[in-house]
């Protein structure tokens, strides 16, 4: 073994966490303005103070579902966008960002499917807004479970549409001259008028609170506006952003960079933690920690996959690093939401994604460590991959750091119930995965090889008393809190029945194997079912729409979960059927 | 003959292979009962699979509805006999005292289970701010109540339950010289204005001038029945006239008899307490710039003249005031935020699952831990061997 397959793993897991890295520092100017020191201002929106850049992210994901595009030969980050959106929407209002899947959408607008995806600008959509508004008005009085296709579809483009137009008429009535004008509007007849339309349709509130008023009150521009428009004192901030917006609009990169420096000075002065907060979640945004994640958890897959053929000495090791270097960058990002938010990890259907995926992870860590065998490896990294992809999914809803209601406000229920049900979820599908491992394995290698099968058996088991452990405890404890905050313990609630459900069947592989009811393939085959029960009681029971729980109801995910459940009942028959079955059996008689 | 039987039963049903069949049993009733809230309403689907002890079925062409499968109420009760039966079977040993835990900690939680379903009371309590409230009331049933209301500082308030007035004939009210003769009495009724040319069995109060058709009654949690009914006083052998009550009636009636004033009122049955709640402050917080809300709380005044009690208490989500066996839960709001509704909950069986849960925990740590050093211990003798 020389020097260098010795520290192979060593330098795959290196360059992984230098990937990481790259992601997290910042980059240079746009066109000599400094867009990433705009989108890193503090506003506040949808009830926290955060960076623009996270507003220019979120809503991109959800008109865009990309957070950037390619326009003109040229890749258009988030801040560049949005400065296009607020202060130029003769520019924004030309790039094609509306993605249409829907065919009778697109029907509605009048176009024909000619991509995978079809694109339009606002300016496109334009003729077409006043039917849009109409049809979209007639179907939100239903319930959303009830809408048809097209109606969410069209709900979905409303939205969509209403939310970039609510973004160009946040710092400025688009088509005005500009928040300069008015400034000097101010008092003029029809200036309340206006200030009124910047209030109604103002996305986020961009003035820091002024001195002596309570540290909530951030106020957007058409507020500002208004209050000096009442004779009021005018809020400091509005003249550097007037200059802000006069600059960027005369491609005066050098103005606009002073006038940035003004407007960090004047919310320095009135609220001096928020920049450093919203600088924060910037790296944050910027290092996609669970995006980078995904791709490492990829390439430990691949090489773990890889290893089964060829050089197992150097790939398993490698694999292994890299598994561990991506656990490093989900944990950190984990932790950085966990700041950020000063919540526990879980709090809505996204972060619930990605906390699973840690925990599988981590358990598949644990468990290479103790059996050595490559298996937990490659099964941890393809579902952290797989969880990430689908956290991904649920992430383009918007802010995924969004305000807990009042009931969810806890973060001791938080932090106890959520955590331990969402470890037993990474638990069973740990074991699930394992399961595949086995049945995949079985039909793979030319001479059975006991010992091994056994081994990754006894994974399986210590697995599932884990995730029971887990399942449980998690469940009890949503029944007490179910009891503290709703007056009851237990109410067959669609969430608490889908819980429940993976605690009895847990128990059922554990009562079966004490009584020899199933030895090691029965095992895997009812482990490979118990990954068809968690996935629906963690997004089936969302998508009926009813009870207490139902906080997130999605629609679109709907066929994802079908094609999961149905390729798990496919990974039952290949783990139950005999080894090499397809293969005719020369020995049948011996 | 019969102690073979009786003993092979037994052990049938202390079985494990019973445990799995009973797991099984009820995993396919909770996924039935889940689906069929989609369109029973949690409600229903809970009272057809959870609380029943045979779920029914009617199929069309059949004039009676037929058993399909057994209710979880029937799973539940062979479930606990099995998990007793096999607890106390449970050797009581070093090595099993995991296992004997985690199943001893069941027993506790489906006890709680058992207790709260058998005695738990839900009531509420609604009150203004500024108003003081010494009662709770139910949330479906009806009373109907007679308050003397002749002393100005005093309501002395006697009541009869919608159970009596549904049985109809003559109720003599304790204490007083009155009896109420029950004319007819309807669950749920919709009261309009008499069309001209038709009359009414009332003869006094505003009951001569309604039309009173009975309705079906209703049990979706969003809708609310209208208990109503002719009801006539007679005192001293002398009758005061026919009389409607009714939910949908606002206004108090009354009729004075020897000098004191009796009114009469149908209303949601109330409990009346041995303390006093007044609403201080009612608080409905937002997220700022949103409508997300971010808290609800009630201050509260809770006046107790047995204790010499008075103190001020916040009850907000996820901290409700235990007092006196009830718990007092924020749950609702009104009135532009000037109503508060507390729900009550009487549950004598509340710490049960507490128990449970650190029972079980405990439990399964040890037991795992036990199985764990067991199989390390194992994988150590094999290399050394």
């Amino acid at each position: 073994m020389n020097f260098l397959t010795k520290y192979f793993s060593w330098l795959a897991g290196g360059l992984a966490l230098a990937l990481a890295l790259s992601f997290a520092l910042p980059s240079g100017k746009t066109r000599s303005f400094d867009a990433a020191g705009f989108g890193t201002l503090p506003i506040l929106e949808g009830g926290r103070v955060k960076p623009l850049d996270s507003v220019a992210r979120n809503a991109l994901l959800v008109i865009h579902s990309r957070q950037g595009f390619r326009h003109e030969n040229r890749t258009i980050g988030p801040d560049e966008w949005l400065l296009d959106v607020l202060f130029r929407p003769q520019v924004a209002d030309q790039q094609p960002i509306f993605v249409i899947d829907d065919l009778d959408v697109l029907g509605l607008i009048g176009a024909k499917q000619t991509k995978a995806r079809n694109y339009f600008s606002f300016t496109e959509l334009g003729p077409h807004l006043d039917e849009i508004q109409k049809q979209a008005a007639t179907a939100q009085p239903i319930a959303p479970q009830k809408r048809s296709r097209f109606q969410s579809a069209v709900i979905n483009l409303f939205d969509r549409v209403y939310l970039y137009y609510k973004l160009r008429n946040t710092l400025q009535l688009a088509g005005s001259p500009g928040l300069g004008w008015e400034l000097q509007s101010l008092g003029t007849s029809d200036a309340n008028l206006r200030h009124q339309d910047l209030i109604q349709l103002a996305h986020f509130r961009i003035l820091p609170p002024a001195a002596g008023a309570p540290p909530e009150a951030w106020q957007s521009v058409g507020q500002g506006l208004a209050a000096a428009n009442t004779g009021g004192p005018l809020h400091p901030g509005l003249v550097p952003l007037a200059r802000l917006n006069a600059a960027y609009v005369a491609n005066n990169p050098a103005a606009f960079n002073q006038a940035l420096a003004d407007l960090n000075g004047v919310v320095n002065a009135l609220k001096p933690d928020a920049l450093g907060q919203a600088g924060r979640e910037v790296v944050f945004n910027r290092a996609q920690p669970f995006f980078v994640g995904m791709i490492i958890f990829l390439a430990a897959f691949m090489a773990a996959a890889l290893s089964w053929v060829y050089k197992p000495e150097v790939l398993r090791p490698t694999a292994y690093a890299l598994l561990f270097s991506g656990a490093i960058v989900h944990t950190l990002g984990l932790a950085a939401r966990i700041i950020l938010q000063g919540r526990p990890p879980v709090t809505n259907l996204y972060s619930s994604a990605v906390f699973v995926g840690w925990g599988v992870v981590i358990l598949g860590l644990i468990v290479e460590k103790m059996y050595r065998k490559g298996f937990g490896t490659a099964m941890a990294s393809i579902f952290g991959f797989a969880s990430l992809i689908v956290a991904q999914h649920l992430g383009e809803a918007g802010d995924t750091m969004e305000m807990m209601r009042a009931v969810l406000d806890s973060n001791f229920w938080l932090a106890t119930h959520v955590v331990t049900i969402t470890i037993g979820y990474s638990g069973t599908f740990l074991a699930g995965a394992i399961a595949i491992a086995y049945g995949v394995r079985k039909h793979v290698v030319a001479v059975p090889d006991v010992e091994t099968d056994r081994v990754l058996a006894d994974m399986a088991y210590g697995i599932i008393c884990f995730a029971l452990f887990f399942s449980f405890v998690g469940t009890v404890l949503g029944g007490i809190w179910a009891d503290q905050s709703w007056g009851r313990f237990w109410g067959w609630d669609p969430k608490e029945n889908g819980a429940l459900l993976i605690v009895l069947w847990n128990a059922i592989i554990l009562h079966a194997r004490l009584i020899g009811f199933v030895r090691d393939r029965g095992i895997m085959v009812m482990a490979l079912f118990g990954n068809i029960i968690t996935a629906l009681s963690w997004f089936g029971v969302n998508m009926l729409g009813v009870g207490l729980h139902s906080y997130g109801f999605m629609d679109e995910a709907f066929w994802a979960l079908t094609a999961f459940c149905a390729s798990q009942v496919i990974l039952m028959g290949i783990c139950y059927a005999p080894p090499r079955f397809w293969l005719p059996r020369h020995d049948s008689h011996a | 003959m019969i102690k073979p039987l009786a003993l092979q039963t037994w052990k049938f049903l202390k079985s494990i292979q019973f445990t799995i069949v009973l797991l099984a049993l009820l995993m396919a009733l909770v996924l039935l009962c889940t689906l069929a809230q989609v369109e029973m309403g949690t409600a229903g689907a809970v009272n057809a699979y959870m609380r029943s002890f045979i779920v029914w079925r009617q199929f069309t062409g059949l004039p009676f509805p037929l058993p399909v499968f057994p209710g979880a109420a029937l799973v539940g009760l062979f479930l606990t006999i099995n998990l007793v039966a096999k607890t106390l079977d449970i050797p009581r040993t070093l090595a099993k005292s995991g296992l004997l835990l985690v199943h001893v900690g069941l027993v506790v939680l489906f006890a709680g289970e058992f207790v709260a379903g058998m005695m738990q009371v839900d009531t509420n309590m609604s009150i203004e701010v500024g108003q003081t409230v010494n009662y709770v009331q139910s949330y479906k049933n009806f009373e109907l109540a007679v308050i003397d209301v002749t002393d100005p500082t005093w309501d002395e308030v006697y009541s009869i339950p919608d159970t009596a007035l549904s049985r109809g004939g003559a109720i003599a009210i304790p204490g007083t010289p009155l009896t109420v003769n029950v004319k007819k009495y309807f669950a749920n009724a919709e009261l309009s204005n008499l069309p001209a040319g038709q009359t009414s069995p009332a003869t006094a109060g505003i009951g001569p001038g309604v039309l009173v058709v009975e309705q079906p009654t209703v049990t979706a949690e969003s809708e609310m029945n209208q208990a109503s009914a002719f009801v006539e006083p007679t005192a001293g052998g002398r009758s005061y006239g026919v009389w409607l009550a009714s939910a949908a009636i606002g206004a108090p009636q009354a009729f004075t008899h020897e000098g004191h004033t009796y009114q009469l009122a149908m209303r949601l049955r109330r409990f009346y307490l041995p303390y006093a709640f007044t609403l201080k402050q009612f608080r409905h917080d937002v997220y700022p710039g949103t409508d997300i809300p971010k808290n609800f709380s009630s201050l509260v005044q809770v006046v107790n003249p047995s204790q010499k009690e008075n103190r001020e208490v916040l009850i907000y989500m996820n901290q409700p005031l235990r007092y006196e066996g009830k718990t007092f839960y924020q749950a609702s709001f009104g009135k532009n935020d000037t109503l508060s509704v507390l729900s009550v909950v009487e549950n004598p069986g509340w710490l049960l699952p507490y128990v449970s849960c650190v029972l079980v925990s405990i439990g399964l740590l040890v037991h795992f831990a036990i199985v764990l050093r067991r199989s390390l211990k194992r994988r150590q003798d094999k290399k050394e061997a």
